[in-house]
């Protein structure tokens, strides 16, 4: 089989696979998944990518991370505040400004959030930590 | 006035009967450009010719030959054009330019709410949006950038060489921008109801466009069965500049794809665009007729004022 790819298609044969599976995958998995001949720091590299641009969630699973696509409206919100304070530059001063414009309610939210031991479950919030 | 006035018209209906037919034979792209441009080529002939033969009566009109300084007497004598020919002429321009000014409207206001769903779809800024709708789904949205959809039933459905296959064939559609082709061969159609067959023509062979590019990404089984696959969906989705995979006509595009690659013809690319050149130097012969018709109103004008 040929493997001709466009530079930017990567992403959306990962997304892809991610989506056709009905579970979470470890990189080793998407890389079957997408075609074998695709090395594992490639695949690795792609879904932190999409991971922190949040078209992903990260599961941990045994030793390595297991990775499942996101989509609702909630995680859509979510993406977009995230691209926006990604464009903002100084992220204390946007988040800021953001936290200063909330209602009370929404203020309690957060902090339950914040505050909470367990985190919340996944899709639910951006992806708000980035690979290391 | 001669005969080359009305040849445009009887060439604009001799392409839109002709082109589909031989744009099959030919390479998707090759197709494509040929019944796009060639089609608009054809419809701006007969546009022309329908101008210039509404021209002759309108300049009888009172106001109009004062101040152009000719003789009505002289242009009525001297014009071969029968007033009806003429009455019927202005009659279709009007219609046809209204038909025109629609299309353009609506596939102007189309491609706005596709860029406006392609910036929207999630997940934002990734070529690739998933729908969450269990019905195999798949069309490219023009935009910037453009924006491949594909449902969750369509990737739950598809092997990974087929997954490539799709996505490679939508992908194809955005590079190669085929909405902007079909719009072309909507607005010929709208301009002349003899193009009518156009846009279903050039429909089909940006799908066999992009079919065979998704044939260089993998293998043709693949992209026959992936084809296949959400062709069995009855409700592909074929509102306007979106282009659904599979929704048009898969029997023909199966068979194109199992034949041998077609072979850019000459014969078949000469014949077109020999019809076209036909036309435009009519267009222009006539023009030239119109002229010298009114050079000799004027003439009549200015010797009537002496």
């Amino acid at each position: 089989m040929q493997t001709r790819r466009p530079a930017g298609g990567l992403e959306s044969e990962v997304l892809a696979a991610l989506w056709a599976a009905d579970r979470p995958l470890t990189p080793g998995e998407v890389s079957d998944a997408v075609g074998g001949e695709l090395a594992y720091t490639t695949v690795q590299t792609i879904l932190t990518r999409l991971h922190r641009k949040g078209a992903v969630v990260r599961e941990q699973a045994g030793r390595a991370h297991a990775y499942r696509p996101v989509i609702d409206d909630a995680g859509l919100a979510a993406q977009r505040m995230r691209a926006m304070l990604d464009r903002g530059g100084d992220h204390a001063a946007v988040l800021t400004r953001f936290v200063g414009t909330l209602t009370p309610d929404d203020e309690a939210t957060l902090a339950k959030l914040l505050g909470a031991p367990a985190p919340a479950p996944p899709g639910d919030r951006p992806a708000d930590e980035v690979d290391s | 006035m001669h005969a080359s006035v009305y040849l445009p018209l009887f060439i604009a209906g001799l392409f839109g009967l002709t082109a589909p037919r031989l744009a099959l034979r030919l390479p998707p792209a090759a197709a494509t450009w040929l019944l796009s441009v060639g089609g608009l080529i054809a419809a701006a002939g007969a546009a022309a010719s329908l101008t210039l033969l509404g021209f002759t009566l309108v300049a009888q009109a009172q106001p109009l030959a004062e101040s152009g300084h000719w003789s009505i007497t002289a242009l009525r004598h001297e014009d071969p054009v029968l007033a009806p020919v003429a009455a019927a002429s202005i009659v279709a321009v009007l219609v046809l330019a209204v038909r025109f000014i629609t299309a353009g409207v609506r596939r102007a206001c189309a491609l706005l709410a596709a860029h406006r769903l392609a910036s929207g779809l999630p997940p934002v800024g990734q070529e690739l949006a998933v729908l969450d709708d269990p019905a195999p789904r798949a069309f490219a949205v023009p935009g910037r950038p453009g924006r491949i959809a594909m449902s969750t039933g369509l990737l739950r459905m598809l092997r990974r060489d087929q997954r490539r296959a799709v996505l490679a064939h939508e992908r194809s559609h955005l590079s190669h921008r085929h909405h902007l082709h079909q719009t072309a061969a909507v607005l010929a159609a709208a301009a002349n109801p003899l193009l009518y067959r156009l846009p279903a023509a050039v429909a089909l062979s940006v799908e066999r466009w992009a079919d065979e590019d998704a044939a260089v990404t993998c293998d043709r089984r693949s992209v026959v069965e992936a084809l296949t696959g959400i062709a069995t969906d009855t409700g592909a989705r074929r509102s306007g500049v979106i282009l659904a995979a599979g929704a048009n006509d898969v029997q023909r595009r199966v068979r194109a794809l199992q034949a041998p690659v077609a072979r850019l013809s000459i014969w078949r690319v000469a014949l077109l665009v020999g019809l076209l050149v036909v036309a435009v130097v009519a267009v222009r012969e006539a023009a030239q007729d119109t002229e010298r018709l009114f050079e000799l109103a004027q003439a009549a004008y200015r010797s009537a004022h002496r």
